[in-house]
């Protein structure tokens, strides 16, 4: 076998790095690609029990977005096991303790239940912000689309641009803008 | 002695030793009494062998599943989708199987993206 065989054969096998940014992503629907990722369901080479899984490292968890109400009608469980121990807590409690659990949450649940659940989490890397270690940014070797479109703000255009956008009609002079 | 037909046929039936010899090779490997006694081993045997049936079909099924797996992983390297190959596949008359399209991709990817 070529050198170059050799090498290709390695990167088959190896460990990817993949950076992903959370920035308005819908948890739950970036939890099922990235799901896919962590057990290695994104290479040909996928076997259950072929430990193939890559690192994923998601940035900017405090910025997800959830679907129309949801901060407030999402409710986390929790059991301490003891008698009165359930405690029921609410999405944007929780985000407000910890913001990387509900990704986190929405990537356990979205992933098969089995033996090599808690290992293939453990390759899981989530941050708050855009701030990453340098001994994982040194890793980081590729990137995952993000699953929706991250809508551009008002404040995001320049001024000469928002003066160019095509105009339907104009206001008449005794119309009063709110 | 003469015995009549009727006593007979009321003797003892023949030594079954043979017939659980048998049994026993099966249960050989199994632990504690399922593998000695006869009646429990024969037990746990007909359990055994109801599995085995039942996982002759799951092991095909078992293969297809991860063929489709495989498959759609390297449909999702090309920015595609199994369902996309499949239907295509089907349009252009191509008749590959899932266990020669898993292959292709993982040994002859550029085969495969061709496709």
């Amino acid at each position: 076998m070529s050198a170059t065989k050799r090498v290709q054969q390695w990167a088959t096998l190896s460990r990817m790095w993949y950076l992903f940014d959370a920035q308005w992503q819908d948890p739950f629907r970036s939890a099922q690609t990235l799901a896919l990722y962590l057990t290695g369901q994104n290479k040909p080479i996928y076997h259950p029990l072929n430990d193939c899984g890559d690192h994923v490292v998601v940035i900017n968890s405090k910025e997800v977005a959830l679907r129309g109400d949801e901060w407030k009608k999402r409710v986390y469980f929790h059991h301490t096991g003891y008698p009165k121990g359930a405690s029921w807590t609410l999405a944007w409690q929780l985000h407000e303790k910890d913001p990387t659990m509900v990704m986190r949450k929405a990537i356990f649940k979205a992933m098969a239940s089995n033996l090599i659940r808690r290992t293939n989490m453990e390759r899981l890397h989530i941050f708050p912000g855009s701030e990453i270690p340098e001994e994982i940014k040194g890793n980081i070797s590729g990137q995952i689309r993000p699953v929706m479109p991250v809508p551009k703000r008002l404040t995001g255009y320049s001024k000469e641009e928002i003066d160019n956008f095509p105009k339907v009609f104009d206001y008449p002079n005794d119309y009063i803008l709110r | 002695m003469l015995i009549t037909r009727v006593v007979c046929n009321r003797a003892t039936k023949p030594d079954n030793f043979w017939k659980r010899r048998r049994v026993f090779k099966l249960t050989a490997h199994y632990y504690g009494r399922k593998r000695n006694c006869y009646s429990i081993a024969i037990k746990y045997l007909h359990r055994a062998l109801a599995y085995v049936r039942k996982s002759r079909q799951l092991k095909k099924r078992d293969a297809i599943e991860l063929w489709q797996q495989r498959i759609s992983a390297g449909c999702r390297e090309l920015g595609s989708s199994y369902e996309v190959l499949v239907r295509g596949m089907a349009r252009c008359q191509i008749a590959l199987d899932k266990k020669t399209l898993a292959n292709l991709a993982i040994w002859e990817p550029r085969t495969f993206s061709s496709h």
